[in-house]
Order: structure tokens, then C-alpha cells, then sequence
């Protein structure tokens, strides 16, 4: 019997796909979380002039708030429903600690993403922000979304075995969260022009380097608990 | 196959059991008694390393617990969206091993439940599933736990096959106080709990 990385990684992406798609947890709790908060955000601006300097920064933070609690509400789920519906022992007996973290860090990574893009779209179409870079302000929700999935992946993995996890797994996941959030307000204050360009740059460089170290600790943590 | 030395597991500062020594090598098919609360779903555990011994080590001669042994419980649970193909589909995926759906569905009797979500399967139907996942590697070593609780006569008849063609090619290991399941027993082994 061979089994090969990309293999495995594919079957666990798959399962997280298929029940998502069936059951649409994420879909709901996310995507209503970020519909509600993106209105009652555009309504509150509401005939102003949102690309005035300093609601500029407040619409750059507004966005990133969304994308962050959007994020602590669903991506957690992804390993803490495992232990939810008892399912990790099935896991356990199939499946390597390495595959299972990939295929749904993965499945986290494009999800973000997705509620990044559409967060951003929605709020800048509501509002009118003014957006001067398009590729800087792309690269940095992907970049800023890719930051978060790895600190509350491994946070969700982490406090998978916990017995309050949802509340652990948020708790240790909000202060890692402050500087790639910080990070990210810098990118797309940059790209909306309210900072310099360089200055996006670099926090897209930060948000990067952090989503690397996260993404590439967090599956020896993951496999380190999976055999406790 | 499998050697157990001096385990022992506790939970928080109860120990269900201490000090197991025993080994089970090809062509044996062990039973283990005892009444309920002994820790004999607790020992099978271990074994499966689904936990970690709180004393004592497990040991064995093959490489890869996933695919070498096979283990089916009653408080194993199922994805509930899944269908009964997709299950033996997907554990053969992550397994890196054939998934063998359409013979395994025939032997536990499936098939035409096949695209049935498992949330939707009676208990009987749930414990067949696990044991065609639990064939699906063809394991060297076969862990079931009180196999026949939900099963009718045709599923204990499933069971007594299977058991019957572990025992030519690999081993053995129930948890059980069923007296038609100690049938199979070449050892026995009692947790006094």
C-alpha cells in the first residue's frame, strides 16, 4: 500500500469540502456575520464622503474587523467539529497528523479568502471607498487572510482536545491575531492611499512572513497533541 | 503481532487496569471479558492507538498501525453527511489504499444503501459500515468491540465469517461478553475492572 502526501491532503480537502457544501455551517455563520456587519457599517457612513484621510484608516480597520471576527467565528470549526461529533477517532485510525492539519488549513486558506474578497468587495462597493492600488490591496486581503487562517488554524488545533474549546481556541487566537490585523490595516491604508506604497509592502512582506511561520510550526504542534 | 507490556491505564487518579503483559501473534484470536466498566473498549483502544497508555508500552511488528490494523466500535462515529461509498472511499483515499466500495458493500450487505448519508443508517447499518471500513486495508490485526451488540442474526452470521477468514491470515482481538463471540477466542483474557 502506497500513500502519497498530495493524496491524503486531497481526501481530507475533499471531506471538508463536501460536508461544507452539505451542511453550510461556515457559509451561514460567516457569510451572515459579514453581510449583517458590512450593511449596518455602510449605513453608519452613509452619505459621507469615506475617502476624507482619517475614515479612510476607520474603513481600512473596519474591513480587516470584519474579515478577523468572520474568520475566529468559522475556521476553528474545521478541527474543533471533529472532536464535536466524535469523528477524530476515525481520523486517528485512517489518516497521518500531517495530512489532516494540510487538507484543512488548505480548505481554511481558501475560505478566507473567499470572505476577504467579498468582505472587501461589498464594503468598498457600499461605500465608494476609493481604492488607488488594486493589486496591493488583492495581495494584501489574500496575504492578511492567509496570516490569520494560520494563527486561528493552529490555534483551532491546538485547543481541539481542550474541554471549552471554542472559548480557548478564540482566547489564544485574538492576541497573536493584533499584529498581522495591524499589518493588514497598513497594507490597505496603503492601497486606498492614505499611506505610503512602500509602507504596504512591507506589511505585505510582515503578513507573509507571519502566515509562513504559522502555517509551518502549527502541523508539528497538531501532530505532537494528535498522539496525546 | 502485537506485544503489550506492562500497560496500564488510569483516568485522573482511577486505574482501570495495570500491569498487561500479553502478545498476540498470527492465527490467535484473543477475547477479552469482563464486566461492563473493566476498560476492555478502553484496552482495545490502546491497542488501536487511539490513546496512549498511561504506563507500559505497546509494540508492534508491523509499520503502520492505519493501515495494518483494522478497528470497529460501536461508539465509532461516522460523518453523518457522508454516504456509506463515500465513507469506504474516503478511508481508502487517506489510507493510500484500494477502497475496494463495491466488494466490501456486497460483503456487509450495503449495496444498496450505498449513497445513503450514515445519519441516516439504523445502528445496525452504522456497525456494518465500520466493519467494511475496518476490512478495507486488509488488516494483520482485526480489533472489534462487541461486534454483534447492534447486528440481527444476518449480522452476526457476517461477523462470524469474517472473524473465521481474519484467523487464517492475521489476527484477532474482540471485546465482549457475547458467548457466541468467545466461539472464536484461541485465548481469553478477564479484566477484573
Amino acid at each position: 500500500m502506497n500513500s502519497s502526501w498530495p493524496a491524503e491532503i486531497r481526501a481530507i480537502l475533499w471531506k471538508e469540502f463536501a460536508g461544507e457544501l452539505r451542511s453550510r455551517t461556515g457559509l451561514v455563520t460567516g457569510g451572515l456575520f459579514c453581510l449583517v456587519t458590512i450593511v449596518t457599517a455602510a449605513t453608519a457612513l452613509f452619505n459621507e464622503d469615506v475617502n476624507k484621510r482619517g475614515l479612510r484608516d476607520v474603513c481600512c480597520s473596519q474591513i480587516w474587523v470584519i474579515v478577523l471576527f468572520a474568520a475566529v467565528l468559522t475556521l476553528p470549526r474545521t478541527f474543533l467539529a471533529e472532536e464535536e461529533q466524535g469523528t477524530s477517532d476515525l481520523l486517528r485510525l485512517t489518516a497521518r497528523p500531517h495530512a489532516v492539519f494540510w487538507g484543512k488549513a488548505i480548505f481554511n486558506l481558501i475560505q478566507t479568502a473567499a470572505l476577504a474578497l467579498l468582505v472587501a468587495g461589498l464594503f468598498v462597493g457600499l461605500t465608494g471607498l476609493e481604492v488607488r492600488y488594486p493589486a496591493m490591496f488583492l495581495l494584501c486581503l489574500l496575504s492578511g487572510g492567509a496570516a490569520m487562517t494560520g494563527i486561528v488554524t493552529a490555534c483551532g488545533a491546538i485547543a481541539s482536545r481542550a474541554a471549552n474549546r471554542t472559548l480557548l481556541a478564540g482566547a489564544i487566537a485574538l492576541p497573536l491575531i493584533i499584529a498581522p490585523c495591524q499589518w493588514g490595516v497598513a497594507g490597505l491604508r496603503s492601497a486606498t492611499g492614505a499611506g505610503f506604497p512602500q509602507d504596504g509592502w512591507m506589511a505585505m512582506l510582515g503578513l507573509c512572513a507571519y502566515a509562513a511561520l504559522t502555517l509551518l510550526i502549527a502541523p508539528w504542534i497538531y501532530a505532537t497533541i494528535w498522539k496525546s | 503481532m502485537v506485544a503489550v507490556s506492562n500497560v496500564g491505564k488510569r483516568f485522573g487518579h482511577r486505574w482501570l487496569f495495570r500491569g498487561l503483559t500479553f502478545e498476540v501473534t498470527q492465527g490467535h484470536g484473543l477475547v477479552v471479558l469482563g464486566r461492563n466498566g473493566s476498560g476492555k473498549s478502553t484496552l482495545l483502544k490502546l491497542i488501536a492507538s487511539l490513546l496512549p497508555p498511561s504506563e507500559g508500552a505497546v509494540r508492534y511488528d508491523f509499520q503502520s498501525p492505519r493501515v495494518d490494523i483494522g478497528y470497529a466500535a460501536l461508539d465509532l462515529a461516522l460523518y453523518p453527511q457522508m454516504t456509506v461509498r463515500e465513507h469506504l472511499e474516503f478511508c481508502g483515499r487517506v489510507r493510500g489504499c484500494p477502497s475496494r466500495a463495491d466488494e466490501l458493500l456486497e460483503l456487509i450487505g450495503l449495496a444498496r444503501a450505498d449513497a445513503t448519508p450514515s445519519a441516516q443508517l439504523s445502528s445496525g447499518m452504522r456497525a456494518r459500515l465500520k466493519l467494511g471500513m475496518a476490512l478495507q486495508p486488509r488488516p494483520k490485526l482485526l480489533l472489534l468491540d462487541e461486534p454483534g451488540a447492534s447486528l440481527d442474526a444476518d449480522g452476526r452470521e457476517l461477523v462470524a465469517g469474517i472473524c473465521r477468514e481474519q484467523l487464517k491470515s492475521g489476527a484477532l482481538l474482540v471485546a465482549t461478553n457475547d458467548p457466541q463471540e468467545r466461539a472464536f477466542a484461541t485465548h481469553e483474557l478477564e479484566l477484573a475492572g
